[in-house]
């Protein structure tokens, strides 16, 4: 009865025992490629468009290296065209109210559990990635974000009132992204009222699916679009008129790092080592293994870093069942890798764990701490206190305790430090796509002129101006920085004029020797300062609003001269400690929030005392410490203010430069050890900042030359400022005993 | 039969220092069923080594020798001949592993067992099974008379008043429960257990057996637990000296299995032989 068999005979596994293949058939996404006749074009605006004369790139399968079909490669048309859709489309989903979003997402997610294994079976065929992973993962976890989008949608109106979506937002992936990553992006995007224009490298079928199966949703076709190509076409989708931003989605390694304690080192190589025999590596479509392959370009990225990594010196472990023959990579231990080595200091890559031991909680935090990564870690420990301890000691911007791994679309997902300052997922992942009701759109203002090398170099001379005239006594000569005045490093200064025409006083001309010394004095009072309580901070801050109180003839006096009005003037002082005392009172009422670490702020020409002060407040309330270039017009306002902050604050805690704001503003633009940067001065300087702080990816917030109407309470002290001086962490502790 | 756990010195700093994170175990418990389907001829070979894991078992109020009888039979012909002709196993002699049986019985299992020429041995509960709250003195003689009747293993309930009070035993093998409780064999249970069994190991080379028992029916089921312990422990675990799965109404399921992969249909009631 039994036929012949090539494989082995059930004899024969009865004594081995082995695992044998599980395959999952991937007819299905075959068929669907067949559909498009084996050559993917983009899908634009609810309707596949294939546009002639243009190159096209294979897509393979990454384990037996078979040309699955084509994808065409885009062109500057192209983006141009899927812009325009996103851009139509933008202007009727917009207005839809939020049920009527939540609806379509909610109908989108059914869509996606109605052709799940299509999905499933063609991204695990073109990754090559584990089909369980996919399955149980990435698929799941797809529609979750549908589902919790669509309430977000749904309680909008009253939720998020004052807030209106940006635009059509540029999405650029990088080769290894999954389309899970995708989907954080697009799900909020989509939830808020944005559009979405999806740039995608060639050789990505999967969002090309997705995009079709929210087009055939209808009635709102343009609302996904995907177009493939290189990521060079990234500044094209950037500068088209409507696109207001633009997500991208760096490469993620994926390798790990793993710091064991000294004492358990032994026992936790050991078990490490025995559970990665265990592991299977095949064809990602079959559903007994652990791992697939990620294609030959990963595999030699690994073998080049476990061959670097034992020439300086490391151990190397690799077990696991792993075909021999390439692309299959075996899971590979690092360990003994000196701390110093450059490939300590390098991303790890799939499928590789580098593993270093640590005496003290203290020294880990310090490890962890020490690269410039800052996405995600996890925490294994029995003792709970230390663990939450060094959960939040780290810098990064999600933590698991004795879990790893776990994601949910209502906890925010994001990073700090160079994973980039984007967080997705939870009430304020949506903000990633909101900004305040009327501000005006976006315009595409980059100037071709900017000399990126030569903006704020040089510094004008200044020259003795005259006798400085005025009854009042001028402030402290010098540069407020470390809770003192000081003489600027460059001993020289600028001359400061009033409405009139006359001197009004010299202040310090500073540079880059005074800002990086102001950046240290604010990074050496941040730890005691974030560690202060919610009440501490608001008693700060009403402090120095009755300080202000008592200045205020002499500050009136300050701003009279520069030609506002005496009853204006006494107003404008007035306000400021409203101001001050509100955000006071909002740093104790919402407890403890995470501050983002030294914040650069360049304020405004106008406003000298309130803009100044409104700036100030809000960033000391979250717990920053804050380096401030004053009103260029008028700085002996703020530094009136600095004699109250001399006395009443920690040193260090506000630092105030002045001089020369372009040269200022580079210095700090460049300065890669400042948490983030709010410029509000010209569009070119703007510019500049957002050019240049892409150094160390930290997030700026700048005034594009647009005026900002800081004596209203929207503009001058809405949530937007408060939004921008803290940051989000998520923590998981799964329970149970 | 292995080597018997010679034992070590008491050390309770072992037990107090044991931490298991519990969400985690449950998670992974959540896996085991995905992470390695078997299929076809692997699933059909495996299932027939699940059957060399069984403990046959039989623990009812009502048991005479005739079931005993019955139940013997199937222990040494667990599966119908023609299904193993099939796959070219009829002369691997699969049996079960043993019969399990009250006190009372086990001179019945000798004889059933002698009459069809099987020399699985035949395993006695015993001390109080299943709540164990009787003299010692009267389980200590169970175990006695149980042996003096020809049973060669003894499933022993272990002083759940000791344990609660933190007094320990030692033993050759660790059962999940009696299979009498409302909760049985469970997947996060196990992974302690197996955990335990392989700290054990590493620390003095001695090596202790499973056995799961309750509530464990379906041949998908059985794959499962020889897949955790294949991952947890390893190949050496899967062999009747470290591992057994007490289950009464499990083979018949694994029966109909074998039947599907060789004839390609569900079999009905009635087709195959009931134990």
């Amino acid at each position: 009865m039994a036929a012949t068999r090539a494989g082995p005979r059930a004899r024969e596994i009865f004594t081995t025992l082995e695992y044998g293949p599980a395959p999952e058939s991937h007819a299905c996404a075959l068929a669907w490629l067949d559909t498009q006749d084996r050559l993917l074009g983009h899908y634009v605006s609810g309707k596949w468009s294939k546009p002639e004369h243009r190159n096209s790139v294979p897509c393979q399968d990454p384990t037996t290296g078979e040309n699955l079909a084509s994808c065409l490669q885009a062109q500057a048309e192209d983006v141009a065209a899927a812009a325009e859709a996103a851009r139509t489309a933008f202007e009727s989903w917009s207005q839809l109210p939020g049920a009527a979003r939540a609806q379509h997402l909610t109908r989108l997610a059914k869509v996606i559990q109605k052709h799940q294994r299509l999905l499933w079976t063609l991204e695990s065929l073109v990754t090559g990635r584990a089909v369980r992973e996919v399955r149980d993962g990435d698929v799941q976890l797809a529609q979750q974000l549908l589902h919790y989008h669509a309430v977000q949608a749904h309680t909008q109106e009253e939720a998020l009132a004052g807030w209106e979506p940006m635009g059509v937002i540029g999405l650029i992936l990088p080769s290894t992204f999954s389309f899970l990553e995708m989907m954080w992006r697009i799900c909020p995007a989509l939830a808020v009222g944005c559009t979405v224009v999806a740039l995608v490298p060639p050789a990505s079928p999967t969002p090309l699916l997705l995009a079709q199966l929210a087009g055939e949703l209808g009635p709102f076709p343009g609302i996904i679009n995907v177009i493939s190509g290189p990521a060079s076409l990234g500044p094209v989708l950037a500068s088209q008129p409507g696109v207001q931003k633009v997500a991208f989605c760096g490469a993620l390694e994926g390798g790990l790092r793993l710091l064991v304690q000294e004492s358990v080192w032994e026992e936790a190589m050991r078990r490490l080592q025995a559970r990665m025999g265990r592991l299977r590596c095949g064809r990602g479509l079959d559903g007994a293994v652990d791992m697939g392959a990620r294609g030959a370009a990963a595999r030699d990225l690994a073998q080049r870093y476990v061959r670097e990594a034992q020439s300086q010196g490391a151990q190397v472990f690799q077990a696991g069942d792993v075909p021999l023959d390439s692309p299959f990579y075996p899971p590979t231990l690092v360990s003994d890798l000196p701390p110093a080595s450059p490939c300590a200091q390098a991303e790890v890559p799939w499928p590789v764990v580098v593993a270093s031991p640590f005496r003290t909680a203290k020294e880990a935090l310090a490890l962890a701490n020490g690269t410039p990564r800052g996405g995600s870690a996890s925490v294994w420990s029995e003792r709970l206190g230390q663990a939450l301890e060094l959960g939040y000691g780290l810098r990064v911007g999600t933590v698991w305790i004795n879990s790893h791994g776990l994601r949910d679309p209502a906890v925010p997902t994001g990073g700090c430090k160079e994973s980039g300052s984007s967080w997705h997922g939870g009430p304020d992942g949506l903000y990633e796509y909101l900004r305040p009701s009327g501000t005006p759109a976006r315009l595409s203002y980059l100037s071709k002129n900017l000399n990126y090398d030569s903006f704020g170099l040089v510094v004008p001379s200044a020259l003795p101006a005259g006798p400085e005239t005025g009854p009042t006594p001028a402030p402290p000569y010098g540069l407020f920085v470390g809770g003192r005045f000081q003489a600027p490093g460059a001993r020289s200064s600028r001359p400061i004029q009033d409405a009139f025409g006359n001197l009004h006083g010299y202040v310090a001309e500073g540079g880059a020797k005074d800002i990086r010394g102001a950046v240290e004095a604010a990074h050496q009072a941040a730890s005691s300062w974030a560690g202060q309580s919610p009440g501490a901070r608001r008693a700060l801050l009403w402090a120095l609003a009755a300080a202000l109180e008592r200045r205020e003839s002499a500050l009136a006096s300050r701003l009279e001269r520069q030609g506002v009005e005496l009853k204006a003037a006494k107003a404008e002082v007035e306000l400021s400690v409203r101001r001050l005392r509100a955000w006071g009172a909002q740093a104790q009422a919402q407890g403890q929030t995470l501050q983002l670490g030294v914040l650069a702020i360049v304020c405004p020409d106008e406003w000298p005392l309130l803009a100044f002060v409104s700036l100030l407040a809000p960033a000391l309330a979250h717990g920053n410490t804050v380096v401030m270039v004053p009103s260029g017009a008028c700085p002996l306002l703020a530094l009136e203010v600095c004699q109250d902050m001399a006395t009443l604050f920690p040193a260090g805690l506000v630092n105030v430069v002045t001089g020369d704001r372009d040269h200022l503003t580079r210095c700090l633009a460049l300065h890669q050890d400042i948490q983030a940067l709010w410029y509000f001065g010209s569009a070119q300087g703007s510019q500049f900042v957002e050019w240049a702080s892409a150094g160390n990816l930290k997030p700026v917030w700048v005034s594009r030359g647009l005026p900002r109407a800081w004596e209203q309470e929207a503009e001058g002290a809405g949530p937007e400022l408060g939004l921008r001086a803290a940051r989000t962490k998520a923590l998981w502790l799964p329970m149970g005993d | 039969m292995s080597t018997h756990n010679q034992g070590t010195e008491l050390d309770l700093s072992w037990i107090s220092k044991i931490q298991v994170n519990h969400p985690a175990v449950l998670r992974r418990a959540e896996q085991i069923q995905a992470r390695r389907p078997v299929k076809k001829e692997w699933q059909a070979a495996w299932l027939l080594k699940a059957v060399t894991f069984i403990d046959l078992t039989t623990l009812s109020g009502d048991d005479t020798s005739s079931n005993i009888q019955r139940l013997c039979y199937k222990a040494k012909y667990p599966i119908r001949e023609d299904l193993l002709k099939a796959l070219n196993m009829h002369d691997k002699g699969i049996t079960t592993a043993a019969v399990c049986v009250y006190p009372a019985r086990v001179c019945d299992a000798v004889k059933a067992l002698k009459a069809v020429g099987c020399n699985i041995p035949v395993a006695s509960v015993a001390t109080g099974f299943p709540a164990g709250q009787t003299h010692l003195k009267t389980r200590l003689e169970e175990i006695r008379l149980a042996v003096e009747d020809g049973a060669t293993e003894i499933d022993v309930v272990i002083n759940r008043t000791l344990v609660l009070t933190g007094q320990w035993e030692g033993s050759d093998f660790i059962k999940t429960s009696t299979g009498k409780e409302t909760v049985n064999a469970t997947f996060p249970v196990a992974i302690v257990m197996l955990r335990a069994i392989r700290d054990f190991f590493w620390k003095t080379g001695n090596k202790i057996g499973f056995k799961p028992a309750g509530g464990i029916r379906s041949a998908k089921d059985s794959l499962a637990w020889l897949s955790l312990v294949k991952e947890e422990l390893g190949d050496e675990w899967l062999k009747p000296e470290l591992f057994r799965i007490g289950a009464s109404t499990l083979l018949s399921d694994i029966e109909r299995q074998i039947y599907h992969h060789v004839t390609g249909r569900y079999a009905a009631y009635h087709d195959l032989p009931m134990s």
